[in-house]
């Protein structure tokens, strides 16, 4: 079965026919070629696939795109502007907070929602926000360091 | 994912009667959190022809309190309801327990319906398909439970039958310390079913074409203090080895009522009812609650694998009392 959606992807529209069986991640990365969200997991633990829905970080993996009829969806392609990488891009790179990268879209993005909501989180605050994304590389430390620096605080150890 | 339809339902008339015009071969969808893992790796041996989707219902996403307690709507967000402040000030078990389950991400979608609608996390039933075939069992209607003669470091230690899985869903050990329970809607009129009686060995008592509207929890007891425990092997994203939640009432230095709700050691959320008379009437200095602890998990039953799991449970009781009891200070 088949379903016509209408999705806004990074300022957008879209209008797209979809099978309803298949998840919005597979709908970003094969039918929208937008493969900057990632597939790890593919069952909601891992976080690589985070796009934001209306604002709010969700598992692409583990929504029907049918689902997402309507809605508003941002995907890391669309955090840079005019070509300039985000503040939050920038500093995930000055800080060494990307290695592989497979977590980095899900991590800048669960990042933007925290800042949006609230510019000066504390740790704790940083630590439950990346909660749903798990980094095999970093060790979470320099992740840490680069959104305490965007929330404009030491890190105090 | 094997190909299904997917409809749109405004109201839970609608849901209910396609439930009942499709028995057996459709599910309701809400989140999808849980279902789309369980369509993915296959598990089934009936695979779903017809996916209701009750997320757009409107109107069933509401938090009401008034004389008769609280009313939690079937398709209210746990994320929604971990930070909603009346909750976390009265109510703190089900905050704390929504905000314990899974990721924020997942949290942002998952409902709270589908947490108690929720299959169980048994690696045995839970094998995908596409490994060498799913594996049939007692859950599944035919064979044995493997766990028994199996690897069963995850299952019940009291109250299996047939079957061994444990209760995965968090709220409600919540909501047996707040002996709470669930409005549902079937084709023969809606009911309320305590949450102790909601699930059984073998799955819940939700009959065919019947689906959750409602959560409710009576009135508090005046004085009484929460406090909810979950012990994990990782710390976020992971299921309850065993979570507690008590409920207590001091007056005078003297325990007037314990409750005390213990999760994923039972096919469901169970009360200790024999530690909480015991505490009735006492004060609870460190040896009562010791007793009182050990009481929880008397009777326990441990599988070949997971008698670990009796003294989780006991401590966390313990722990959970010590910090219920001082919160009334
Ligand atoms: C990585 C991961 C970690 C998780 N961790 C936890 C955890 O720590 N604790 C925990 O409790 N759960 C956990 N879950 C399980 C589950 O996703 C959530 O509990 C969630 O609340 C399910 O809600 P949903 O709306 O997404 O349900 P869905 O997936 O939409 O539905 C689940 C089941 O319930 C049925 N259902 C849904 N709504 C209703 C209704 N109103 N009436 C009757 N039946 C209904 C569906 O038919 C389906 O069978 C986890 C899941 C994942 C993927
Ligand atoms: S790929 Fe979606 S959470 Fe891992
Ligand atoms: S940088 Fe490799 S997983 Fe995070």
């Amino acid at each position: 079965m088949k379903k016509v959606i209408k999705l806004t992807v990074n300022g957008m529209e879209k209008e797209l026919l979809v099978d309803v069986h298949s998840t919005l991640l597979d709908v970003l990365r094969e039918d929208l070629g937008l493969k900057g969200t990632k597939k790890g997991c593919n069952q909601g633990e891992c976080g690589a696939c985070t796009v934001l829905i209306d604002g709010n970080p969700v598992p692409s993996c583990s929504l029907l795109a049918v689902k997402a009829d309507g809605k508003d969806v941002l995907t890391i392609e669309g955090v840079a502007e005019a070509g300039k990488l985000h503040a939050i891009q920038e500093v995930f790179n000055e800080k060494g907070a990307i290695q592989c990268g497979f977590c980095t879209p899900g991590m800048i993005l669960v990042t933007k929602k925290l800042l949006d909501d609230n510019p000066n989180p504390d740790e704790q605050e940083i630590k439950e926000a990346i909660a749903g994304n798990i980094c095999r590389c970093t060790g979470y430390a320099q992740i840490i360091e680069a959104i305490m620096a965007l929330a404009g605080r030491k890190q105090v150890r | 994912m094997k190909p299904f339809r997917h409809i749109n339902v405004p109201g839970v008339a609608e849901a209910v009667d396609y439930l009942n015009k499709f028995p057996g071969s459709s599910r309701l969808i809400a989140g999808g959190t849980d279902l789309l893992g369980v369509l993915k790796d296959d598990i089934l041996p009936a695979y779903p022809e017809l996916l209701i989707n009750i997320k757009a219902i409107p109107g069933l996403d509401y938090l009401r309190e008034d004389e008769n307690g609280l009313s939690i709507g079937a398709l209210v967000k746990l994320a929604f309801l971990a930070r909603s402040p009346l909750v976390r000030e009265k109510y703190k078990v089900l905050a704390d327990a929504a905000r314990s389950v899974g990721t924020p991400q997942l949290r942002n979608m998952a409902t709270v319906g589908g947490n108690l609608g929720q299959e169980t996390r048994c690696w045995y039933y839970r094998y995908p398909h596409g490994i060498g075939g799913r594996i049939q069992c007692q859950r599944k209607g035919s064979g044995p439970c493997l766990a028994v003669g199996g690897d069963n470091r995850y299952h019940v230690i009291m109250g299996g039958k047939g079957c061994f899985a444990a209760c995965p869903s968090d709220l409600a050990t919540a909501l047996a310390a707040l002996e709470g329970s669930i409005k549902t809607e079937g084709a023969g009129g809606g009911r309320i079913i305590s949450i102790g009686e909601f699930f059984h060995p073998l799955g819940n008592a939700l009959k065919a074409g019947e689906m959750i509207v409602e959560l409710q929890v009576p009135p508090l007891p005046a004085g009484s203090r929460q406090h909810w425990l979950k012990y994990t092997l990782r710390e976020p994203v992971d299921f309850a080895v065993v979570s507690v939640a008590v409920l207590t009432v001091l007056e005078a230095g003297i325990c007037r009522e314990a409750r005390i709700a213990l999760g994923a050691v039972a096919p469901g959320p169970l009360r200790a009812l024999q530690a909480e008379q015991f505490l009735k009437g006492k004060e609870p200095i460190p040896e009562v609650l010791q007793e009182a602890a050990v009481l929880a998990v008397q009777g326990a039953k441990p599988l070949s694998k997971n008698g670990y799991k009796v003294e989780i449970a006991r401590v966390l009781v313990l722990r959970a009392l010590e910090a219920s009891f001082a919160g009334h200070k």
